[in-house]
């Protein structure tokens, strides 16, 4: 239970970055997957780094967010060399074009870190278990909660509080009228998108104490973040967060009871939703 | 203040604008009228940047704008309340027009442009807290103008803002728009029926098929028989 909702904090920061991608763009950006992978595999050689440096283990997650947040700006050539072009095509083109980044990207993991999996040896327990609700967990999965949810929070409080948040929504729902009060598109275009970037590696730096980095974590993960959006409702960060939680606990219940079903019990909810309520929980009105 | 400038656009391969030709000046209120299809949104779009003309020019203040990008345009001074109005429909009534506050900083203080705004426009403030879609149209032609507003321009540019308009509300929008110009801004509105035409306009142009064919006063456009035909039809 609480290893999904672990899972389910990893899935709604990598959720969150794609939506308001979403949001903003209007991209279905299917290579959040590879800046999760590529968070992942950074997070490893920060952390390798940092170890052989001899860093004090217990402080490894600070070299590891930092790394994973740091990597995110690989979101400004990835939209300023490649997405920029192809805001004006039809979405099967833009989809596509996703597609080529998280297959580009997945051979330049290949190249930079080989096909064996990565991992930080050993110190996924250096803070220890404890007891929770009857089970022993490890107090990583706690922070990795912790922190997640503290994002939420954030993310929340940017996009009602702030001018920049303000922004975000008003260009989600009309970028023209946005142009017109004298927002500059390209700008807020990159901005978004490195945001949404970092979120995805970051998810992927956090995740990788507790499993390896391997080169097809970024595929596998895009179908459980398009079973998160699609049982939340596209563009909406409630229905991340919720959708996150559903599929995190979903996964863990199903890996205990019946492994064999982990996905397929994903995919019954997802079409359950789509054929109930096909906009998810929190999607707009009909547009 | 605003010179359109034998400009020519082109929607793809169609030849949408053929040399038009208009001007605003400081205080005035402008009205193109044309009927559906004449090429009056077109002409606004381009004057806002979102169309470029393949000849002629746009002279905002002095500056040459046709070539800028949009959001330059509007932080020259330039508001703009397009057609559909352009809620934003996750935003409340206040925050639609606070946000024209926070994009275009700078000038007079956010307090005083809300405020102007919401003074302009009354019947908003009973709806402050509602979100777009809550509103009906006439609330939302009022709101689209009063975030105009509240970007503090100098000249605003409004694309049939009494389209949909409940008879009732016509007069609140057209005293707000006349209570814009005693503060010293320009207007400039596109309008289909003739009849919404506000009588303190100062110039009249007529549009046809892309084309002005006529500029001048309210009154003499209708002793030209030819036009009369034109916007006595433009309903
Ligand atoms: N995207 C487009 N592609 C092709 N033709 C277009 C496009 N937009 C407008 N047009 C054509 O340009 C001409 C002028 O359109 P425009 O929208 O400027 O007219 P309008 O005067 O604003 O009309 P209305 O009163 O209906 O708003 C019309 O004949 C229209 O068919
Ligand atoms: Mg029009």
């Amino acid at each position: 239970m609480l290893s999904g909702v672990f899972h389910g904090s990893i899935l709604f920061l990598v959720s969150a970055g794609l939506q308001v991608v979403f949001g903003v763009q209007k991209i279905f950006n299917l290579a959040c997957g590879s800046f999760y992978a590529l968070g992942a595999y950074v997070g490893v050689s920060a952390v390798g780094w940092y170890v052989g440096a001899g860093g004090p283990p217990a402080l490894f997650i600070a070299p590891l967010a930092v790394a994973g947040l740091a990597v995110g700006a690989v979101g400004v050539p990835v939209e300023r060399g490649l997405l920029r072009f192809v805001y004006d095509r039809d979405e099967t083109f833009q989809l596509l074009l996703t597609f080529a980044i998280v297959l580009m990207m997945e051979d330049a993991i290949r190249m930079t870190w080989g096909t064996s999996p990565r991992s930080t040896s050993g110190l996924y327990l250096t803070y220890g278990r404890v007891g929770v609700l009857g089970t022993t967990v490890p107090v990583y999965n706690l922070i990795v909660i912790g922190a997640s949810l503290a994002i939420a929070v954030l993310i929340g409080w940017l996009l009602t509080r702030t001018t920049f948040g303000w922004i975000i929504r008003a260009s989600a729902d009309n970028r023209e009228m946005t142009e017109a009060l004298g927002v500059d598109m390209r700008r807020l275009h990159t901005t978004v998108f490195t945001l949404g970037t970092a979120l995805g590696t970051l998810g992927g730096a956090l995740v990788i104490p507790a499993t390896a980095a391997m080169s097809e974590m970024g595929i596998e993960l895009i179908v459980e973040a398009f079973a998160v959006v699609v049982i939340g409702g596209l563009g909406s960060m409630r229905g991340a967060f919720v959708g996150a939680l559903v599929v995190g606990v979903l996964r863990s219940i199903a890996i205990s009871v019946y492994p064999e079903l982990e996905m397929l019990l994903i995919y019954l909810i997802v079409i359950a939703v789509l054929v109930l309520r096909p906009r998810g929980l929190f999607g707009g009105p009909p547009a | 203040m605003l010179t359109v400038d034998a400009v020519d656009v082109f929607i793809q391969a169609s030849h949408i604008l053929r040399s038009v030709s208009l001007g605003v000046g400081p205080r005035e209120v402008v009205c193109l009228v044309g009927r559906n299809g004449a090429g009056k949104t077109t002409t606004l779009r381009t004057i806002m940047g979102y169309l470029r003309p393949r000849a002629g020019g746009v002279e905002f203040r002095g500056h040459p704008i046709h070539g800028r990008r949009t959001h330059e345009i509007a932080r020259l001074g330039v508001g703009w309340a397009p057609e559909d109005c352009g809620i934003f429909g996750d935003l409340t009534v206040a925050e639609n027009i606070e946000i024209a506050t926070r994009t275009r900083p700078g000038g007079r203080p956010a307090t005083e442009r809300i405020e102007l705004a919401f003074r302009v426009f009354p019947m908003l403030r009973r709806y402050a807290g509602r979100k777009g879609p809550e509103l009906s149209g006439g609330e939302r032609k009022m709101l689209s103008i009063a975030r105009a507003l509240a970007l503090d321009p100098e000249l605003l540019v409004l694309d049939e803002p009494f389209e949909g308009l409940a008879p009732a509300i016509i007069p609140a929008v057209s005293e707000g728009l006349a209570a814009i110009t005693e503060l010293g801004r320009s207007i400039l509105i596109a309008e289909s029926n003739i009849h919404h035409v506000p009588e303190y306009t100062h110039r009249l142009y007529v549009i046809e098929r892309g084309a002005i064919v006529f500029a001048g006063a309210q009154e003499d456009a209708w002793r030209d028989p030819g036009l009369a035909r034109i916007i006595g039809s433009a309903t």
